[in-house]
């Protein structure tokens, strides 16, 4: 491969790639930037990224300072990044950035994660010479959660590029020119597509900004956990960002494999229920005489074991109900347990027909973003279907084994529970055991309730559309009650006499892992950040 | 006076001379073309370009040879000569001389490029605002189809060319060859980053050259008379004459053909009749709103493109303007920084923040404001355009604010003294 050298650091590069695209791989070497974005056309127009070329490859230099966006990549090249002459070329054109910004940087949403903030901190003079009024526009809304604050703007033309080259509605345009030139929506459109928010991450400063957590908090309170998008079956890698417990956004995490930097509006909004603490459910619960009593988890557990007893419930007696929201792993174990505890017993999962949900009104210059959103809001169909749980889209099979009156219902989640059909004919079941965070509808028919965690409390795994296996991770602390699924899985066999110690979410994945199957071959480590594609769905 | 030296305004200094195609045949016209059509590679005219030494007329000043040798071939795609009339330099007017007065000679030129550069559609990008211009050249162009020397088989030797011409929408920034391009393509114009140059990817990414209106306009001369004729003019590496375009406090401004490397203070004295009303000459910019001024006694230089770039300064596009004794020099500055800031494309950030800055502390200069502090600001801020920006346009602003503020100081100063 060929290779140049960043102040003697050797880099390689594709053939066609410039200077900073390749640089970019390498987090440690900071270029400062603004126009550049890796999804994007090159441009070269903030100038911030200059650096000096020493040496083309050929024993020449450049005299001038390079914009290090736009200069390809040559092997045996020479770039010095931080020299003085380098240092002052980009400290002037930060200078010429903030001649005009209004440095309102205790009231920006973007303060703390904001490129010019960082930039003029390193460069900056603490001291401006720029005597006269400052541009002032004012500031609006310009989609269903977007804020559009032109005083801030760099004049990057992200999101003029980002409208034009990958969501393709040309929402966004550029006006007037030399100091009035400026980027905003056509009189005052409203962007309406389901991508807004990429919008809002992309713009380099506080121009666009995202009225969901305007004034809410200040960005570097945020502690940040890397896991996947939960609201369809693309699997998007997001990162959850909470402050003292509360989630206040979803940003796309980059997976060239997945979603690229991208991530639609549903699945950005998408997490509401996680900071919900009223239709949580907090502790153990047994219905006594008909009536839900808050119990001891033992006494739980004791009670579930005395009632299968009881029963005398065997392998065709036994259903099992999965959530969406299931893991691989709890899925895994919960197959797991019908075989040891029962020697069998169908289990069902909602799965349902996939495709692309949204149509473009425009033909988008890349089909790619458009291919985000799934009609299948389900984050683990793959999953539950490489593991061999049953389902269909009408739930025929569901409701004919309903109809043979299982003695013994194990709901993992909340399944199904805006069906009245289902939840009615599960009704006749002689004993329900429900395992979720929010019980929902089936509070009213299960017997004994076991209090989950969420996605967002639990390390896992979930298989997207395309058969990758991808990790979430526990961004949030759980209520003190709640017990981890796949523990209250494990507990719940050793409570009915056949004990099974896998541990832990990793454990449980290797163990996965080790069995012929779908997912023989994959192992936790191997998972990784980016994900794994099933060894079987690989092309 | 000193004579012109007469090739490209030959015809058009001839009396009674009409600029249409009898006419200019015969005054031998098209004679050229016909000479290349029959036995010149598209190669052969290349290299006579290259060695006439004929550099760009349109300001920077680049062999004009060397751009063609460097247009990429066997692409599969084709190739575009784009002719740019925009002349949009302040000063500068000699463009729409030869478009008004001989347009055939121009449009003669425009095909042999065409033809040594393997273009089959051409295009040329003529400012808005010369509606004049645009309808004679227009007229020029339909008696050239209908005489078929343009479109398919022209004289019948096989080559087929269309011409086409394109109103710019009258935006300074458009006379960069590639803000001309994406203008021509549609777009807003924008000069974009180079490389990929226009002669690898320009119009419509195929292989494009860019080429001055009096640049081409001097090839039929090279053709007939050979390389070596027109190489024999001017100094060495500044071969050939060019138009002067003569303004300001002068006698008789006007367009000139003056050989390369006449002396500029015998472009304005014999030329241009000296200053007007006889009165002291103070300061010259060369070549241009974009070329750094001279004071009076820095004009003792031979005009042409490379003692001017000694000199510090630059011969652009031949444009020559004038200041006597009682100009103001803030005020020449002040109106030439509105500009600049006026036109700005603003895409780039040192030139979109710089001009409207150095608009501002200009402006306190002629309100009388100002300070040592603020001049010394200027300075600054003009240097630190100078080569940061994404096209030329940086280096046109910077240059020239600084060259004011550095060569009469004392004007500034009396202004809040």
């Amino acid at each position: 491969m060929p290779t140049f050298y960043v102040d003697d650091q050797p880099i390689e590069f594709q053939p066609g790639e410039t200077v900073l695209q390749a640089v970019y791989r390498h987090k440690e070497i900071r270029i400062p930037h603004y126009c550049f974005h890796p999804g994007l056309k090159v441009t070269a127009q903030c100038r911030q990224c200059l650096v000096e070329i020493v040496d083309m490859g050929n024993g020449k230099g450049i005299p001038k300072l390079q914009t290090s966006c736009s200069t390809p990549a040559a092997d045996k090249m020479k770039v010095a990044t931080a020299n003085e002459k380098v240092k002052e070329g980009q400290r002037l054109v930060n200078e010429f950035l903030l001649v005009n910004h209004p440095l309102d940087c205790p009231i920006c949403d973007q303060a703390g994660e904001c490129d010019l903030q960082d930039t003029a901190f390193a460069f900056g003079s603490g001291h401006s010479e720029m005597e006269y009024e400052k541009r002032v526009y004012g500031w609006r809304q310009v989609g269903t959660f977007l804020m559009l604050e032109r005083n801030r703007c760099i004049h990057c033309s992200r999101c003029e590029r980002f409208s034009r080259d990958v969501e393709g509605g040309h929402d966004f345009g550029m006006f007037l020119r030399s100091h009035e030139l400026t980027f905003d929506t056509y009189e005052d459109h409203q962007i309406t597509h389901k991508f807004q928010g990429n919008l809002a991450d992309i713009c380099p400063v506080g121009a666009i900004t995202n009225r969901d957590w305007r004034f809410k908090k200040r960005a570097w309170k945020f502690k940040k956990t890397p896991t996947v998008c939960t609201s369809c079956s693309t699997g998007c890698n997001v990162t959850l960002e909470q402050h003292e417990n509360r989630v206040y956004r979803l940003k796309p995490r980059e997976n060239p494999e997945v979603n690229r930097w991208w991530m639609c509006d549903e699945g950005r909004v998408g997490f509401d229920a996680l900071n919900d603490r009223t239709a949580r459910l907090l502790e153990p619960h047994a219905r006594v005489r008909g009536e839900l009593r808050a119990a001891r988890w033992e006494a739980a557990y004791g009670a579930i074991a005395a009632r299968v007893k009881a029963l005398g419930v065997t392998g065709e007696q036994v259903l099992a109900l999965a959530d969406t929201h299931a893991t691989n792993e709890q899925l895994f174990l919960l197959t797991v347990l019908l075989k040891a505890a029962f020697g069998g017993g169908a289990a069902y999962f909602p799965l349902r027909r996939d495709g692309p949900q949204e149509q473009p009104t425009h033909a988008p210059p890349d089909p790619f973003l458009y291919s985000l959103i799934m009609k299948d809001k389900t984050p683990n169909s793959a999953g539950a279907k490489a593991l061999g749980l049953l389902g269909d889209e009408d739930d025929k099979r569901l409701k004919a084994a309903l109809a043979q009156a299982p003695k013994l219902l194990l709901v993992l989640g909340a399944p199904w529970g805006d069906s009245p059909a289902i939840l009615g004919a599960a009704k006749q079941a002689q004993l329900i055991v429900q395992i979720a965070a929010f019980p929902g509808a089936w509070r009213a028919v299960s017997d004994v309730l076991l209090p989950g965690h969420t996605h967002a409390e639990q390390h896992g795994t979930y298989t997207n559309k395309a058969g990758r296996v991808q990790r979430i991770r526990p961004g949030l602390r759980p209520p003190q009650e709640s017990r981890d699924p796949l523990r209250i899985l494990q507990e719940l066999l050793a409570a009915l006499g056949k004990p099974q110690e896998l541990g832990s979410a990793e454990q449980v994945f290797n163990a996965l892992g080790a069995q012929p199957g779908a997912f023989q071959g994959l192992n936790w480590q191997a998972v990784g950040d980016l994900g794994a594609v099933l060894p079987g769905a690989r092309a | 006076m000193s004579q012109e030296k007469l090739l490209l305004l030959k015809n058009i200094r001839s009396p009674g001379y009409a600029g249409t195609l009898e006419a200019y045949r015969k005054a031998g016209g098209y004679t050229a073309l016909k000479k290349v059509l029959d036995g010149m590679k598209p190669g052969d005219v290349v290299e006579a370009v290259k060695a006439s030494g004929l550099r760009g007329r349109g300001g920077a000043g680049f062999p004009t040879g060397m751009k063609w040798s460097f247009m990429a071939k066997n692409t599969g795609k084709p190739s575009y000569l784009i002719c740019n009339g925009d002349e949009s330099e302040p000063g500068t007017f000699k463009d729409h001389l030869l478009f008004m007065k001989d347009p055939h000679q121009f449009l003669e030129g425009m095909m042999i490029g065409c033809y040594a550069v393997d273009c089959r559609h051409g295009y040329i990008y003529i400012r808005g605002e010369s509606m004049y211009a645009i309808r004679r050249l227009q007229a020029a162009i339909d008696e050239a189809y209908k005489a078929k020397l343009l479109g398919k088989n022209i004289l019948g030797k096989g080559f087929d060319l269309e011409l086409t011409i394109h109103p710019g929408a009258g935006a300074y920034i458009c006379g960069e060859e590639t803000a001309l391009l994406d203008s021509l393509e549609g777009k807003r114009g924008q000069p974009r980053f180079k490389p990929p140059f226009p002669a690898v990817a320009g119009y419509d990414g195929c292989p494009t050259s860019v080429n001055n209106v009096e640049t081409l306009s001097n090839l039929p001369f090279i053709v007939n008379e050979g390389a070596k004729a027109y190489a024999a003019l001017g100094t060495p590496n500044n071969s050939g004459t060019h138009l002067v375009s003569l303004s300001g406090h002068v006698n008789k401004p006007g367009v000139y053909e003056v050989e390369m490397g006449v002396p500029l203070r015998t472009v304005i004295q014999e030329y241009g009749g000296g200053v007007r009303s006889g009165k002291k000459l103070k300061a010259v910019i060369p070549g241009g709103v974009s070329a750094n001024v001279l004071r009076a006694e820095e004009v003792d230089v031979p005009y042409d493109f490379d003692s001017l770039a000694k000199a510090g300064t630059m011969m652009g596009s031949s444009a020559v303007m004038v200041f006597d004794e009682n100009t103001d020099m803030v005020e020449v500055a002040y109106r030439t920084i509105k500009f600049f800031n006026h036109e700005s494309c603003g895409q780039c950030t040192p030139c979109r923040e710089g001009t409207n800055w150095l608009k501002s502390m200009i402006g306190d200069f002629v309100d009388g404001a100002g300070s040592e502090q603020v001049l010394k600001r200027v300075e600054r801020v003009a240097g630190n355009l100078l080569g940061t920006t994404l096209c030329a346009f940086g280096d046109a602003t910077g240059g020239p604010m600084r060259a004011f503020v550095q060569k009469f100081p004392e004007e500034f100063r009396k202004r809040y003294a």
